[in-house]
């Protein structure tokens, strides 16, 4: 019996431990990249590799000399173990990094010579340290980890703590000093005490504390009770026995755990916070990046709770509607089409989420599920979901001059008195497009009928219309109600010469045939167009990121999604490339560029 | 404000390309005078509306529309204050990106210590040497013109590359004298048939090449 328990127990420990590196990803973790083939990673040299966003906790090593000329292999990496990049956040930290393999320590730290080892509490784990990067080394397997809190909540605390001291706000004193003259001022400066932390002092100790406090708990979980994403979760310890080149996972169910719009429900209407929860249970998107030899194909499986999946396998019963497709060029940089059936989608999400908001004791929910009941009642459904059938389409037409007024000034010769006169301008404008099908013609009509008699900005110009200096009091937008679609364009050219469509410039016979065939979603990207002809300038600091990053990059991404079950949904995204011989690094690039779109 | 400040400079800087600007100055016998200062945005106001609809921009807090006008409003409280200042005006079109300053000075010392001091209230971080508000020289003899040297750094950091953009901005340097203009140094300077009056223009794209070409000194007959 005891030799049973024996062979048990080793069985067990065996599945924890025999896979690698994958039991030092901590439990926080909700978004894992993992590398199962690292042997093309081999010819990739180091000052490459971590140019990469993902490998940014050790950008600073690319600051000295330590990793010139050195490939990967040249670090000591154990290839024989995976390499996995995970991010994860809580209400209070963000934790990231990677874990991987370790076959000769020594040369690890003749690369990367920055970190420094540091007496660890953890039995059999040496811990190293470089700035706020943590390198933890079990045996021959490595994590580097980095635990940040979250921005927000360090504001939060540190606001509270400074104005419970009796400060005023930190922003206020610049205006204020102003009306203060030398002597008052000198004065103020004398009357300071010196070992008062100002604000942003409070702030980097705070950061610093609380960076140390959840470090260790990080830590705590991971090396002392032996817990982690792969102890924590089957779905991930699933995925890591698949074979192909490389594994994604995201827990979603976490991310909207952590979404900031739950916040008032988790804490005023908790049995609803909880019901809402359990809509995304086991919401997890796990992928398969496949290396091929001129694409890498990435193969998405989103699960669901049944309830969640009850109503997208109702959403996803679709079919594209064929009006969509002479109005996308075929030489478009960008399109995408989404194709739902709204009216069984609501239906469903009725049935379903009615029963959850009646339990809410809340009197403006109450009041709102009322208004949802009397509405489901009195409206005429056909009509709502005739008029929007739930099929759209969205292309990017790249950047064309557009027509815009400016004022320019005029000289009199003989004075050089000068005058204004508005002029024509003409404006770089990035083009898109949206479309949906409809087969109420006449409501949309109605609804831009009744906008003309508002304001004479809205012009009938026969089967299409203008609302002038509709963006940002300059550019037009066009509206066309015809063909069974309702389009809404800046481009000029569709309004004018293409309101039937492209004719033979539109999408080929092929390219129709994929997208009916992909469901749900279809979409396709040239990257290098894409990323040369958007305005990246008016992005947000990571998506402007993202575009940087594409803005160098041959091939194209296309997205199809496949079969929706009440379980499941799967979706392909085939990233096309034309030098072969580089496909590590493609491979790379697109890793790179899931993980700037997940983090 | 230094936020501000950054953003209006960041916002202008991207804007060279199209930006527009009227440096008057109208002078008297005694030294006093009229200084008129106009930047036109309207040829890029698309890009203006767009960058205003963001919350920041090039890792810069992008102010809203009414605190850049109550900005321009505080300048011209400001600078009302100042010694030797008055009839101070500024008009900012909201539509078409449009910011105008008018302000009557006693003598031209007088107008470009006030407008250095105003600029020092409005962010005391910066601290400016004499030669980056000093851009006018006036001796009753002659005229001395050139680009204020806070305008021309601006500039010359400009990065955008594209010459046929650069080419369409303008900043246009007008001088109206109490006296005949006996000689221009400049060339490039054009006089009225009165000769009483000289015009400069010069395009961003060459000014960002030589900000010397707004240089010229205007000679009054005797």
């Amino acid at each position: 019996m005891k030799k049973l328990a024996f062979l048990w127990l080793l069985g067990c420990l065996s599945e924890v431990w025999g896979q690698g590196v994958d039991p030092l990803i901590p439990a926080q973790a909700v978004t894992v990249f993992s590398i199962n083939n690292t042997d093309l990673l081999q010819k990739i040299s180091i000052d490459e590799w971590i140019t990469y966003d993902f490998m940014e906790e050790i950008h600073q090593e690319l600051f000295d000399k330590s990793t010139e000329n050195k490939t990967v292999k040249d670090a000591g990496l154990d290839f024989d173990q995976r390499l996995s990049l995970f991010y994860g956040k809580t209400p209070y930290y963000e934790v990231t990094g990677f874990t991987f393999g370790i076959k000769d320590q020594k040369a690890l730290f003749n690369v990367f010579d920055d970190f420094e080892n540091i007496p660890s509490a953890y039995q059999g784990v040496q811990i190293y340290q470089s700035l706020f990067n943590n390198l933890l080394i079990d045996k021959n397997q490595g994590v580097l980890i980095r635990v940040e809190p979250v921005e927000a909540f360090l504001n939060q605390q540190t606001d509270s703590l400074w104005y419970s001291r009796g400060n005023l706000s930190p922003f206020y004193a610049m205006d204020e000093d102003q009306l203060l003259n030398e002597e008052e001022l000198f004065l103020e400066d004398a009357q300071k005490n010196l070992l008062e932390k100002n604000y942003y002092e409070l702030r980097d100790s705070l950061q610093f504390d609380f960076q140390k406090k959840y470090y260790h708990e990080v830590l705590q979980g991971l090396l002392t009770q032996r817990k982690s994403l792969y102890t924590n979760d089957s779905i991930f310890r699933e995925l890591l026995t698949h074979r192909s080149a490389g594994v994604f996972y995201m827990d979603n169910s976490r991310n909207i755990d952590r979404a900031k719009n739950l916040w008032y429900l988790k804490t005023v209407l908790p049995t609803l916070y909880l019901d809402v929860q359990e809509l995304y249970d086991g919401n997890i998107i796990t992928g398969d990046l496949i290396l091929q030899e001129s694409s890498v194909q990435f193969n998405l499986q989103a699960r669901y709770s049944p309830a969640l999946g009850s109503i997208y396998s109702e959403m996803n019963q679709a079919k594209f509607d064929p009006n969509i497709a002479p109005f996308i060029r075929s030489n478009q940089p960008a399109y995408f089409s989404y194709n739902i059936n709204l009216r069984s989608a609501y239906e469903k999400a009725y049935e379903v989420l009615v029963p959850i908001l009646s339990k809410a004791k809340d009197p403006e929910i109450s009041f709102n599920l009322l208004l949802l009941k009397l509405g489901n009642a009195l409206v005429n459904k056909d009509a709502v979901f005739d008029a929007y059938k739930g099929s759209l389409f969205m292309t990017f037409n790249g950047i064309q001059k557009v027509k815009t007024r400016k004022i320019t000034f005029f000289y009199d010769e003989e004075t050089f008195e000068y005058g204004e006169k508005e002029t024509e301008a003409e404006e770089d404008m990035p083009i898109f497009t949206l479309g949906f099908s409809t087969k109420r013609k006449d409501i949309p009509e109605m609804i831009l009928e009744h906008f003309s008699q508002v304001t004479s900005k809205f012009e009938n110009k026969g089967d299409y219309w203008v609302y002038n200096k509709a963006i940002f009091d300059a550019a037009p937008v066009f509206l066309i109600n015809a063909k069974g679609m309702f389009i809404v364009t800046n481009d000029r050219d569709l309004a004018e010469n293409h309101r039937e469509g492209y004719g033979k410039e539109a999408l080929s016979k092929r390219a129709i045939k994929a997208i009916k065939k992909s469901g749900t979603m279809a979409g396709y990207a040239n990257l290098q167009q894409v990323a040369q002809k958007f305005p990246s300038d008016f992005l947000d600091p990571s998506q402007q990121q993202l575009m940087d990053f594409l803005r160098n990059k041959t091939g194209s991404i296309s997205l199809q999604s496949g079969e929706t079950t009440e379980q499941s949904t799967s979706v392909t995204l085939n990233y096309s490339f034309n030098d072969t011989e580089k496909s590590s690094k493609h491979f790379l690039d697109l890793l790179n560029t899931l993980y700037l779109l997940t983090k | 404000m230094k936020k501000l400040l950054c953003f209006l400079f960041a916002l202008t800087l991207m804007l060279s390309s199209c930006i527009e600007i009227i440096d008057d100055l109208s002078m008297n016998l005694d030294g006093s005078g009229t200084f008129k200062y106009t930047v036109n945005l309207s040829a890029s106001k698309v890009k203006v509306n767009s960058i205003l609809a963001l919350d920041s921009f090039n890792g810069k807090k992008v102010p809203k529309i009414d605190e850049i006008e109550s900005k321009i409003n505080q300048f011209r409280e400001l600078l009302k204050n100042e010694k030797g200042i008055k009839s101070v005006q500024t008009e900012f079109n909201k539509i078409d990106f449009i910011a105008k300053i008018s302000v009557d000075f006693s003598s031209l010392d007088e107008l470009q210590t006030g407008i250095k001091s105003v600029l020092t209230q409005l962010d005391p971080s910066i601290k400016y040497t004499e030669d980056y508000t000093v851009w006018i020289a006036w001796d009753h003899k002659s005229l001395q013109r050139m680009i204020p040297k806070l305008v021309e750094e601006r500039i010359k950091t400009e990065t955008q590359s594209d010459q046929e953009l650069l080419t369409t901005g303008s900043y246009t340097c007008i001088s109206r004298l109490p006296k005949t203009i006996q000689n221009s140094s400049n060339p490039a300077c054009k006089l009225n048939p009165s000769k009483t009056a000289a015009m400069l223009r010069i395009n961003t794209w060459d000014l960002k090449l030589n900000p010397s070409l707004l240089e010229h000194t205007l000679t009054l007959s005797p």
